[in-house]
């Protein structure tokens, strides 16, 4: 319910917008096919071979050809409703959830002045470096961000930011400050691949904050979460060492390079979850020759049983000032234990088509 | 003979982008000195003032106008492409919105002729009277 509800109030300001100002609409999608080319499947759950994509939203490929698991288009509508005071939504629908389209982010925005802006609604956790758009895929290098680093099952939140922009002589500081909660009654990640029963998925009492140092060829950012997961299993509350509920603390650090049509991407990530640690990272390297960019990237997963990493090979090409190219060839290898096992080895090839509106 | 046109294509597009002076004007009244990181602030979205404290409003021409491409890769030091990513993630996670567009450079200059906040970019050639020129690229 509460969804809808920040979805309609938000609507309903966007069309209040439109009697007095325009709204602007926007929009992106990208269409990819791919399938496995060899792969060796979990046999311990039955499992043929499988890469999986995209992990929040379940999609994956097996050997037969399919355009659903990175496929998605998003619409975003914006209207000023007063001078400073905007209402966004962003409906986004994805192959993965058959095309439905679902309001992603719908909020309402305040700049305070010139450096601060503050949002209240549902957004996006922009926990990791390509968290927040995620979605937008001609805004990125690849087919999509390393689907080892970006695993976890909430990607939403309703709640409060607050975000700054300085200039401090070449450098701009910019960054975010953010609260809030997700209850997500049914979560399809925990629900649908690392289980086969309805499994409610709580984050509350979310803070977190991201800090950005950019500079002309170079970025740095810093981020910094902590929350409070609740969790039932049809219905019944899943404890941890007694516990209904448990703390998790994600920290993180990217930096990234763009200098001289090189493009080096890096990304490392922990999260520490009732004691135990869950460490990702991504390095990836391009070169850009006019129209083409050839990348390379290797990212990692692992924690106790879970280990995982994707070395990616791949083009980007942009055959048009509003489109994109792209084909990649991703070796997963899957080294988790003692029932830690994700999908199992495989190689893919995906290719599509990314645009902006 | 599709070598040849492999070498061809990648020549005529080059001889492309070095066709046209672009200059940079504002109104004939703003007395901001402006140089070029000044500039790729305002157009990237990471300023909205002048130097002074006055408030700036960057105005892009349409990719449809030649110029676009020149100002882009000589003055931001970017290609249109890279500017478009660039726009996309800040336009979709709500941390920015690109300058208004303009079709050519007739709108250009009677937008910045008209505002005294504006700061926008014509083809040298096309310089008047009615705008102020800050720098040429």
């Amino acid at each position: 319910m509460k969804k809808s509800i920040a979805g309609m109030a938000v609507l309903l300001a966007i069309y209040c917008g439109q009697l007095q100002a325009e709204t602007e609409i926007s929009g992106f999608a990208s269409v990819v096919g791919g399938k496995v080319l060899s792969g060796t499947g979990v046999e311990a759950f039955g499992l043929e071979p499988t890469f999986l994509a995209n992990y929040p939203t379940v999609g994956f490929y097996t050997e037969e050809w399919t355009f659903k698991p990175d496929s998605k288009y998003g619409l975003q509508f914006s209207s000023e409703l007063t001078e400073g005071l905007t209402a966004t939504a962003q409906m986004v629908g994805r192959g993965a959830d058959d095309y439905k389209a679902k309001f992603e982010w719908a909020y309402l925005s305040y700049a305070l002045n010139e450096h601060w802006t503050l949002q209240a609604g549902k957004k996006r956790l922009p926990l990791y470096y390509y968290s927040d758009f995620f979605d937008v895929s001609y805004a990125y290098l690849w087919i999509r961000p390393p689907a080892d680093n970006y695993t976890w099952q909430i990607f939403n939140y309703n709640g409060v930011n607050a975000q700054f922009n300085y200039q401090l002589e070449d450098w701009t500081v910019s960054g975010n400050i953010y609260t809030g909660r997700e209850d997500d009654t049914t979560n399809k990640l925990l629900s649908e691949f690392f289980g086969s029963e309805p499994v409610r998925e709580i984050w509350k009492n979310i803070v977190g904050g991201v800090l950005s140092f950019n500079r002309d060829w170079f970025d740095l950012r810093l981020t910094y979460m902590t929350y409070q997961n609740e969790r039932f299993r049809s219905g019944a509350p899943v404890l941890w060492n007694g516990e209904n509920s448990r703390r998790g603390k994600f920290a993180g650090i990217s930096t990234n390079i763009d200098y001289n049509n090189w493009i080096l991407l890096s990304e490392l990530n922990r999260l520490t979850l009732d004691g135990s640690d869950f460490d990702t990272y991504l390095v990836s390297g391009g070169y850009r020759i006019n129209e083409w960019t050839p990348y390379i990237s290797y990212a990692d997963f692992d924690s106790e049983g879970e280990v995982h990493s994707t070395t990616s090979v791949g083009v980007r090409w942009d055959f048009h000032s509003s489109a994109a190219f792209k084909v990649q060839y991703d070796d997963v290898s899957d080294d988790g234990f003692s029932g830690g096992q994700v999908a199992g080895d495989s190689k893919s090839l995906t290719f599509g088509i990314d645009l902006v509106f | 003979m599709n070598w040849f046109k492999v070498l061809l294509v990648p020549i005529a597009l080059t001889s492309q982008l070095v066709a046209a002076e672009v200059a940079v004007i504002v109104h004939p009244s703003n007395a901001a000195a402006v140089d070029q990181a000044e500039i790729t602030r305002l157009f990237t979205g990471r300023g909205t003032s002048f130097a002074g404290g006055a408030k700036a409003t960057p105005l892009n021409l349409a990719e449809s106008a030649a110029l676009r491409a020149d100002f882009d890769s000589k003055v931001l030091g970017k290609s249109s492409s890279q500017m478009k990513a660039y726009w996309s993630k800040l336009v979709f996670t709500g941390k920015g919105t690109p300058p208004k567009e303009l079709g050519d450079d007739a709108a250009m200059k009677a937008a910045v002729a008209a505002d005294p906040t504006a700061i926008g970019y014509i083809d040298a050639a096309s310089v008047d009277a009615s705008v102020k020129v800050i720098g040429k690229f």
